[in-house]
């Protein structure tokens, strides 16, 4: 069984512990897969707050300001995006892996391949990122995430992946 | 990466994998790693079909140098947690401040 607390130790132990002990405020969410994998576009999400370098980086002076608080905006990642490309914004992690290889928390070019295999029906045209840490998730869920759900619906996306960090 | 903590969040299908932080997918530069991992987690996506499971991927860390993934400097709310330390209960059980009005970049 996978150890959730295997990386932390004291005092970040005990608040995941606590942490996982909350409940969450509404139903779980349902939707079958009505197709095989084969046949689905496939989207990414990563919460390590990448951003393309063309793009405006998140914020993070709203978090040095308000530590409660992140920047809860999100940006869009285009699926050939390489490694060179991208900046990671998050405060919580080391950058370095990412920046040597986007694919440690964004695996846009597995994803690729597993397509370029048959495995995968495609990969949307569109994968997103935003700042995982935020202790007043509101503007975030009410805003940010149907503002994705909106654009991946246009990308007629199957299925997504929430790549945690 | 910390399937107790997703699940409590509600998520509809988790596909865990006990790997650091910041090394979700897997080291980098090994895409045979990172292929295994995504394509695990795909197929569990296709495979779960109660509302809330959990499938524990079976893929072990056994990477025996040193990693250091910790952030270049402290977050801000550890270090504010340093200066305020009696505000560590609000941390603990997630109900922040009011918060203070600023302006975004």
């Amino acid at each position: 069984m996978v150890d959730s607390y295997r990386f932390l130790d004291g005092v970040a132990k005990r608040v995941m512990r606590h942490w996982s002990g909350f409940r969450a405020v509404r139903p779980i969410p349902w939707t079958p897969l009505t197709k095989p994998l084969s046949q689905c576009t496939v989207a990414l999400v990563s919460s390590a707050a990448l951003a393309l370098n063309s793009d405006r980086p998140f914020d993070i002076q709203i978090e040095r300001l308000d530590p409660w608080f992140s920047d809860p905006s999100y940006r869009v990642l285009p699926r050939n995006t390489r490694t060179s490309e991208v900046q990671v914004c998050h405060l919580h992690i080391n950058p370095g892996f990412t920046n040597q290889d986007l694919n440690c928390v964004m695996p846009l070019e597995r994803l690729a391949e597993l397509v370029g295999m048959g495995e995968v029906g495609g990969s949307a045209p569109s994968h997103y990122s935003y700042v995982g840490y935020t202790l007043r998730p509101e503007q975030l869920l009410h805003e940010t995430v149907p503002s994705m759900i909106e654009r991946m619906r246009r990308e007629c996306v199957d299925a997504v992946v929430l790549v945690p960090v | 990466m910390m399937p107790e903590l997703t699940a409590s969040t509600g998520a509809p299908r988790i596909a865990a994998v006990e790997h650091p932080f910041g090394l979700t997918v897997g080291l980098p530069d090994d895409a045979g790693g990172q292929l295994a991992v995504l394509r695990a987690t795909l197929q569990a996506l296709a495979a779960i079909s109660e509302l809330g499971d959990v499938v524990d991927l079976q893929f072990e860390w056994n990477y025996d140098a040193e990693l250091n993934t910790h952030p270049p400097q402290l977050p801000p709310i550890a270090s504010y947690l340093r200066r305020h330390p009696w505000a560590f209960p609000r941390f603990f059980n997630r109900t922040p401040p009011e918060p203070t009005p600023f302006k975004t970049a």
